[in-house]
C-alpha cells in the first residue's frame, strides 16, 4: 500500500531503504544539445529511477519512487509505463489508482500522460466506475469547461463504457452556463449523432434546429449555434435551403444589417447587387473587414447570375 | 506546484497551458510592444537556449529532441544557424538511434525509431538486448528533422529499421501509437508519420490510404479537424490533418488558387472555419470563442498556407498581435504581455516567417521548417548562377530520377524587382551544397522554357508538371 505523500522530499540517498541501489546518472553524452540545468532533487530521483528501471524492479519502492518522479516529471512516459507494469503484479487498489490519478490531475490537468494512464485504470474496473469516471469529468470541466483531454477522456468513457442518458442534459446545461462553450456544442452534437438512446441525426433534426435557432436569435454573434446548424444538415444540404424556418432566421438578422448598411453607404460606391448573394459578400467586405479579401474571393467565386 | 503542461512532442497541441510559464528571469514585461521584429534578441535568446536550458524545462526531459528542434530550427529560420556547430548536433542527435539487432527483430513490435531523451535509451543488457528500447515517433520526427536542418544526408541513416518498424505502431483504424508499449492514438501522430516518411523519401513505413480514413473521419461538422474522431475541431488537429494530406499527396498544391475541389475534404468549409479563427484583436485562436494565442498564427495559418489561402487573412492585423507577444529580452509568450517560452517563440518565429518577415528564412508550411532544411540538398550539384530570373523556392514538390540526373522542383511566386530576386537566390544558394549546376525558369502559359545557361532537353512530364505556374528547376548530377 503506497503512503499517501512520497516521502517528504528527503534525498534518496539518505534514505535506508535506498542504501542498496547504486543510481544510474544520465549520458548526456558528448556535446549535448540544449542541455537542461537540471535541480538537484530531479537529477536524483532520475537516478534512481534509471537504476530501479533498468533492473526492472516491480516492488512496493518502485512504486512509491514512480509517484515521486511523477510529481517532478508528469511527462515523462517512461515513467508512467514502469508505474504500470508495476501495478500489475502487486495487485495494486486500482480504485486508490484512479485517486492518485486524481490528485496529480489537479495541477497537471492538461497532460496526455496521465490521462492515457487513467483510461488504462479505467479499462481494467470496467463499467463499475463508469458513473464515478464521469462524474469526475464534470468536476474537471467545472474548473475548466473547455479542457479538451477532459472532453475527450469524456467521449471515450461514454463510447466504451456507456452512460449516455444524462448526456443531451449535460450538454444542456453547460451550454445554459455558456452559450459560447464550443465544447459544449461539440459534444452536444456528439450526443444527438451518436448517442444510442437518441435515434440519430435524422430522428433529431426537428427539435435540435428548435434549439439551435433559438439560440442565433439570442446571440447572433455567437459562431456556434451557426455552424452546428449548418452540421445539423451535413450530407443534405438542400433539406437545409428549403427549410423555412431557417432561412427566415437567416435573412432577419440579415436585413436588419443590410438596412444598417444601406444607411451607411456612401454615397460614391456601387450600389448593392441585387444577387442577394453577391450583395452580402459585398457588405461583409465592410462589416467584417479583417476578413475583406475573403469576401472579394467568394465573391469572385460566385456563379454568374443567369 | 503548477507545472506547465508538457510537451509531448514538436506538435504540442496542448490547449492553453497551465500557469507557471518557463523562463529564464522573472523581469516583468514591458507596457507597449515594439513595432518591429526583434531578430537580434531573439537570436541571443535561443542562443542561450541551445547552450543551456534552465530547469524550469526539467519537466520536459524527456522530449529532449524536441526541445533540441526547436533550438535549431529557430535559429535556422533567424538565420543564424552559423551559431550551432552542425556535425555535433548530427552526432548527438544520432546517438538518440535505436538500433535493432538484426532484421528479425523489426517485427517483434517494437518502434526503432529515435528517442526522445536519454531518459527513456539505456544501453542494451549483457545479451546485448535492448529491453529498453522506447523509440518515439515524435522524437523520430524532431531527429530527422533536425538532421535536415543541419544539412545532414539522411541516405546514411538506417532508414529500413525505421520504416519497417513504424508499421508495428499503425493501428487498425489508420492512426498511430507514439509508442510500442502504448500511449494515446490521435492525429498527432499520424503526422509524425507522415513527415517520416516523407522526409526518407519512402512510404512503405505506413498504410497511407487508412491513415488517409481516419484523418477524414476527424473532420468535424464545422469544418475542421479534431483530434480524433468526434473532437472539437482544433487548430493543432486541423494542421497535422492538413498537412499530413498534402504530405501524403491527397491533397494538391495550392488547392484554392487552382478552382481545384478536393474530393477528400470539404474544402469551403475548412477555409471558411480557418478564416473565422482570426480573432478581433488580429490573432488567430486555436477553437471558436477562445482566446488568441500565437502558436495558432502558425497552425491556421500554415493550414492555409498549404491550401493557397493564407493571403486571404489580415496580415497587418495578425502581425500587430504578434507583436504584443513579443518579449523584450527575445522569444514570445503565448498570450500578449506575458512571459516567453521556447515552444511559443518558435511558433512565433514560423508565423512571422509566414508574414515573410525580412531577415527570416522561408518557411515549409506542411513540415514546419525552413524551406532550405526541406529541401533535399542531398539531390542538389554544383551551382552556376546566370542572368536569371529569381525567386524564393517555397517547398520542394517532387524529385524526379532521370539515369544519373537529379531535377528538384520548387514552387516559387515572383517577387518585385530582378535586383531584389538576385540577392535573395545568392543568399538561398550559400546555403546550398554545392553542385548545383544549372538553372532555369520555366513559364507557364505563352512562355516556352527558358533555358539559361544549361541545356537539360526536352522532357515533355517536366512540361506537365509546371504548366501553369512559374517555378525553378535546379538540375543537379
Amino acid at each position: 500500500m503506497e503512503s499517501s505523500e512520497d516521502d517528504g522530499g528527503e534525498p534518496l540517498s539518505r534514505l535506508a531503504e535506498w542504501r542498496d541501489v547504486t543510481p544510474l546518472p544520465q549520458d548526456d553524452g558528448p556535446n549535448p544539445v540544449a542541455p537542461i540545468a537540471y535541480k538537484e532533487e530531479f537529477r536524483e530521483t532520475m537516478d534512481y529511477f534509471r537504476a530501479i528501471y533498468k533492473a526492472d524492479e516491480r516492488s512496493p519502492r518502485a512504486l512509491r519512487l514512480t509517484r515521486r518522479a511523477i510529481h517532478l516529471n508528469p511527462g515523462n512516459y517512461t515513467v508512467w509505463h514502469f508505474r504500470r507494469l508495476v501495478l500489475e503484479p502487486l495487485n495494486s487498489d486500482l480504485d486508490e489508482e484512479l485517486d492518485f490519478i486524481q490528485r496529480i490531475a489537479n495541477s497537471n490537468s492538461k497532460n496526455y500522460q496521465l490521462w492515457h494512464h487513467r483510461r488504462w485504470v479505467v479499462e481494467r474496473l470496467g463499467t463499475n466506475v463508469r458513473a464515478k469516471e464521469l462524474h469526475l469529468i464534470k468536476s474537471i470541466l467545472s474548473l475548466d469547461a473547455k479542457n479538451y483531454h477532459a472532453w475527450s477522456h469524456r467521449q471515450w468513457v461514454l463510447q466504451a463504457l456507456g452512460g449516455w442518458e444524462d448526456e443531451l442534459d449535460y450538454c444542456q446545461q453547460l451550454l445554459e452556463e455558456d452559450i459560447f462553450n464550443n465544447s459544449a456544442w461539440n459534444q452536444r452534437y456528439f450526443v444527438v449523432t451518436r448517442s444510442p438512446f437518441l435515434g440519430g441525426l435524422t430522428a433529431m433534426r426537428a427539435s435540435e434546429v428548435r434549439y439551435t435557432v433559438e439560440a442565433i436569435l439570442a446571440n447572433p454573434n455567437n459562431e456556434c449555434p451557426w455552424r452546428y446548424l449548418r452540421g445539423l444538415y451535413k450530407d443534405d444540404i438542400e433539406s437545409l435551403v428549403n427549410n423555412h424556418e431557417i432561412s427566415s432566421v437567416c435573412l432577419k438578422p440579415c436585413q436588419e444589417f443590410r438596412d444598417a448598411v444601406v444607411a451607411l453607404w456612401t454615397s460614391d460606391s456601387l450600389p448593392l447587387d441585387p444577387d442577394l448573394a453577391t450583395a452580402i459578400c459585398g457588405i461583409l467586405e465592410h462589416v467584417d473587414s479583417m476578413r475583406a479579401s475573403y469576401w472579394i474571393w467568394r465573391k469572385n467565386k460566385l456563379p454568374v447570375a443567369a | 506546484m503548477a507545472t506547465r503542461d508538457s510537451l509531448d512532442f514538436k506538435v504540442g497541441v496542448e490547449e492553453e497551458e497551465e500557469e507557471g510559464t518557463p523562463s529564464p528571469s522573472s523581469i516583468s514585461p514591458p507596457s507597449s510592444p515594439l513595432s518591429y521584429f526583434d531578430r537580434d534578441r531573439h537570436v541571443a535568446f535561443f542562443e542561450m537556449l541551445y547552450d543551456l536550458m534552465p530547469y524550469h524545462y526539467q519537466s520536459q526531459e524527456i522530449n529532449r529532441l524536441t526541445l533540441a528542434f526547436f533550438t535549431v530550427s529557430g535559429l535556422h529560420l533567424l538565420q543564424a544557424l552559423d551559431r550551432v556547430d552542425k556535425d555535433r548536433v548530427a552526432n548527438w542527435v544520432l546517438s538518440f538511434q535505436a538500433h535493432p539487432r538484426s532484421r528479425a527483430e523489426l517485427k517483434n513490435g517494437q518502434f526503432y525509431g529515435f528517442h526522445g531523451s536519454r531518459t527513456s535509451q539505456f544501453p542494451p543488457n549483457e545479451n546485448g538486448v535492448s529491453v529498453h528500447n522506447a523509440g518515439h515517433l515524435a522524437s523520430t520526427y524532431c531527429a530527422l528533422a533536425i538532421l535536415k536542418t543541419v544539412g545532414f544526408n539522411l541516405l546514411t541513416i538506417d532508414k529500413e529499421s525505421i520504416l519497417i518498424s513504424m508499421r508495428n505502431l499503425q493501428q487498425p483504424d489508420g492512426s498511430f501509437m507514439p509508442l510500442h508499449v502504448g500511449a494515446e492514438t490521435d492525429l498527432r501522430f499520424v503526422y509524425c508519420a507522415a513527415a517520416i516518411c516523407f522526409m526518407l523519401e519512402d512510404w512503405s513505413g505506413m498504410d497511407k490510404e487508412k491513415a488517409k480514413d481516419y484523418i477524414l473521419s476527424c473532420q468535424s461538422y464545422d469544418g475542421g479537424f479534431g483530434l480524433m474522431p468526434g473532437l472539437e475541431s482544433h487548430g493543432g488537429g486541423t494542421y497535422c490533418a492538413v498537412a499530413s494530406l498534402r504530405l501524403m499527396g491527397y491533397i494538391e498544391d495550392n488547392l484554392l488558387s487552382k478552382n481545384a475541389t478536393s474530393f477528400v475534404v470539404n474544402v469551403p468549409l475548412l477555409l471558411d472555419w480557418c478564416m473565422q479563427r482570426q480573432a478581433i484583436d488580429g490573432g488567430f485562436q486555436g477553437r471558436a470563442n477562445k482566446y488568441s494565442d500565437t502558436c495558432y498564427a502558425f497552425w491556421v495559418g500554415a493550414v492555409l498556407k498549404i491550401l493557397g489561402g493564407y493571403k486571404l487573412i489580415d496580415k497587418i492585423a495578425l502581425r500587430r498581435f504578434l507583436l504584443t507577444c513579443q518579449y523584450e529580452f527575445g522569444g514570445f509568450s503565448k498570450y500578449p504581455r506575458e512571459l516567453p517560452d521556447l515552444y511559443h517563440s518558435y511558433y512565433g518565429f514560423t508565423a512571422f516567417s509566414l508574414l515573410e518577415e525580412p531577415g527570416l528564412n522561408p518557411l515549409c508550411a506542411e513540415l514546419g521548417m525552413t524551406d532550405l532544411a526541406a529541401l533535399d540538398r542531398s539531390k542538389v550539384a554544383s551551382l552556376h548562377l546566370h542572368n536569371l530570373w529569381l525567386v524564393q523556392v517555397s517547398y520542394l514538390l517532387t524529385v524526379k530520377e532521370n539515369d544519373t540526373k537529379a531535377f528538384v522542383w520548387g514552387k516559387v511566386p515572383i517577387t518585385a524587382t530582378k535586383a531584389s530576386m538576385k540577392s535573395m537566390v545568392v543568399a538561398w544558394y550559400k546555403a546550398l551544397t554545392p553542385g548545383v549546376i544549372g538553372l532555369y525558369r520555366i513559364c507557364g502559359g505563352d512562355e516556352k522554357k527558358k533555358n539559361i545557361g544549361e541545356h537539360i532537353g526536352s522532357d515533355d512530364d517536366d512540361e506537365q508538371r509546371v504548366m501553369g505556374q512559374p517555378c525553378l528547376v535546379v538540375r543537379g548530377n
